[in-house]
């Protein structure tokens, strides 16, 4: 049988007597895009936050590939090729955008003395220029990330988590705040490397829109459990769903 | 004219242009002068260090001016003793490599204001330690007559030939804090400086970096104060005290953080802006203070960043020039 990309087996999370994730488990399988919705406060952003070792679950275990990495370091597991992005923009506004890519990937070859003795650019100027282009972001690759627009920054931050070719990419509201049209634009370079690059992606997001018409399957969230999980179709079909989250 | 000013061709000239004003000055200058450009440099250094863990990686220190005294304490026992400069000198940055290390691990656990006071307890814990231990550092009485290195027979004894020294071993150092904020390692500091947060996910090992921010600051402070020793000859703890390492705090910021030139020109402000003004006699304290304020208040970012600001305005203003231009040209070929 195949070997999940990503494997969360009975993981809670508990702040105090608050119980934020409440024995969740769910496998992720390569190529894959699966979504994961619920009403504010489910639990959503903890369980990503435990899955990428932001905060160490309660109880649980987390693997990637098969290999063990509960609480592990947000910098080894990016290392491991898990990587990210945030619900609220995270680029570096002092940067410019191709040098805001060089450095999403440049920590991912050699050791610290190569970095200081080596190449300005980790030789990642020719793979920094190709997703500069595939994100249609040429025009500024040279201004400072700081200086963009909001839609162009959310797009920067998405191709920044796709810079070191990662093997799983965790979306936290990707389409939060962004225009319809780079929203459009979002979910076709999202659909295109998960085609092309058979690239595996868990996606939470508030966009029923985005959620159905980007991901394979979905998992619902409410007060920290899975109430139902299946295609997008079953999903909208679903009374438990629509009395839980939908509520109408 | 901006892209004349922030050519590759102007930023050369420039720099060349300063190269030469540094090696022609101590011509025209008397032993006071070279003195006063020689502490510009060898302050400069220690700013160098101090931008490179404030202004670059974000980490508040206020313990420079104590790295500084380490540095020059180690030079100053060790060339008393007969021990060769050179091997002095790395002594002293190794040294301070280590205790910047160690003194590193607090900024794991607490940041901004709460780092500073760490660090503050450390700078007061070295000024104690020199006045205290008299065996060691002669404690109030300070080191004297700290020899001048003769470096393959060339005696740097005279003011003339020891700056000219110091110039040499500023340069290097400055080429090689340029090259580490130019390599990835600067991108790194910046962005444990923005958003470490960000930076830890994708794979900057934050930890490592912010201990090395400060090792290397640290190193160079006392490769600064190697350099302190032998040029005033004559040091005892309160030079190192906590003023210093206030001063050297505000020649980062009053030049402009995370920007390579901004301690030299934080420097300048502080070593020679008020030698400068000692024709207003006992007010040229008071209109320092006064241009200092006004500095802070019209341009946060330092001297360097009111630059970048007059250059990121008029590039704005041509931006948007060419945009009104462009909807010019497409509505009057959509009005054809």
């Amino acid at each position: 049988m195949m070997q999940p990309v990503l494997e969360v087996t009975d993981v809670s999370k508990r702040f105090g007597g608050v119980t934020a994730v409440d024995g969740v488990s769910f496998k992720v399988y390569e190529g894959e895009i699966l979504g994961i919705i619920g009403p504010n406060g489910s639990g959503k952003s903890t369980l990503f936050n435990c899955v990428l070792g932001q905060l160490h679950p309660t109880h649980g275990s987390i693997k990637v590939d098969g290999h063990d990495v509960t609480g592990a370091r947000p910098c080894d597991l990016n290392r491991l090729g898990v990587s990210r992005t945030f619900q609220l923009l995270q680029v570096f506004p002092e940067l410019s955008v191709r040098d805001n890519l060089i450095l999403a990937g440049q920590e991912h070859e050699g050791s610290m003395l190569d970095r200081l003795l080596g190449p300005r650019d980790a030789g990642l100027t020719a793979s920094a220029n190709q997703m500069i282009e595939f994100f249609r972001l040429s025009h500024v690759a040279d201004e400072k990330a700081g200086g963009l627009s909001y839609g162009q920054q959310k797009l920067l931050d998405a191709a920044m988590a796709f810079m070191a070719g990662p093997r799983l990419v965790l979306l936290d509201e990707p389409a939060g705040g962004v225009n319809l049209t780079m929203l459009g634009h979002l979910r076709d370079r999202l659909k295109a490397i998960n085609t092309e690059q058979n690239a595996t992606f868990v996606v939470i997001e508030h966009n029923m829109e985005f959620v159905m018409a980007l991901c394979n399957r979905i998992i619902v969230l409410a007060e920290g459990k899975i109430i139902a999980e299946g295609t997008p179709d079953e999903i909208r079909s679903n009374p438990e769903v629509i009395e839980a989250y939908l509520g109408h | 004219m901006i892209d004349f000013l922030t050519s590759r061709g102007f930023k050369i000239f420039f720099a060349l242009f300063v190269a030469a004003l540094l090696i022609t000055a101590p011509f025209y200058l008397r032993n006071f002068g070279l003195y006063l450009i020689a502490m510009w440099l060898v302050i400069s250094v220690a700013a160098l260090g101090l931008n490179l863990t404030l202004g670059y990686a974000g980490q508040v220190s206020m313990a420079q001016g104590a790295f500084v005294g380490i540095g020059a304490y180690v030079t100053g026992l060790m060339t008393l003793a007969g021990v060769p400069w050179p091997v002095a000198f790395l002594c002293s940055g190794l040294l301070c490599f280590v205790v910047g290390w160690v003194l590193g691990y607090p900024a794991l656990r607490v940041q901004h204001h709460y780092l500073a006071f760490v660090t503050l307890a450390f700078s007061t814990l070295v000024f104690l330690l020199m006045r205290n231990e008299e065996w060691l550092t002669k404690g109030i009485y300070g080191l004297t007559d700290v020899p001048r290195p003769i470096l393959f027979g060339w005696n740097t004894g005279k003011a003339f030939d020891f700056y000219f020294f110091v110039l040499g071993v500023v340069t290097l150092l400055s080429l090689g804090v340029w090259w580490i904020i130019r390599s990835p390692w600067g991108r790194a500091f910046v962005a444990l400086r923005e958003n470490p947060v960000r930076a830890l996910s994708l794979g900057v090992d934050t930890r490592r970096y912010t201990l090395m921010a400060f090792a290397m600051g640290s190193a160079i402070g006392g490769f600064a104060g190697a350099l302190y020793a032998p040029l005033v000859q004559f040091f005892e703890p309160n030079s190192f005290a906590l003023p210093l390492s206030l001063n050297l705090l505000l020649m980062v910021i009053v030049g402009g953080g995370g920007t390579f030139f901004g301690p030299f020109i934080g420097a300048a402000t502080a070593v020679l802006l008020p030698e400068w003004l000692r024709i207003a006699q006992g007010y040229y304290l008071i209109i320092y203070a006064i241009v200092v304020m006004i500095l802070m208040l019209f341009c946060p970012t330092g001297i360097m960043g009111l630059g970048d600001r007059f250059i990121s305005h008029f590039r704005q203003k041509r931006i948007s020039a060419e945009r009104a231009d462009k909807a010019k040209d497409m509505a009057q070929q959509e009005g054809k």
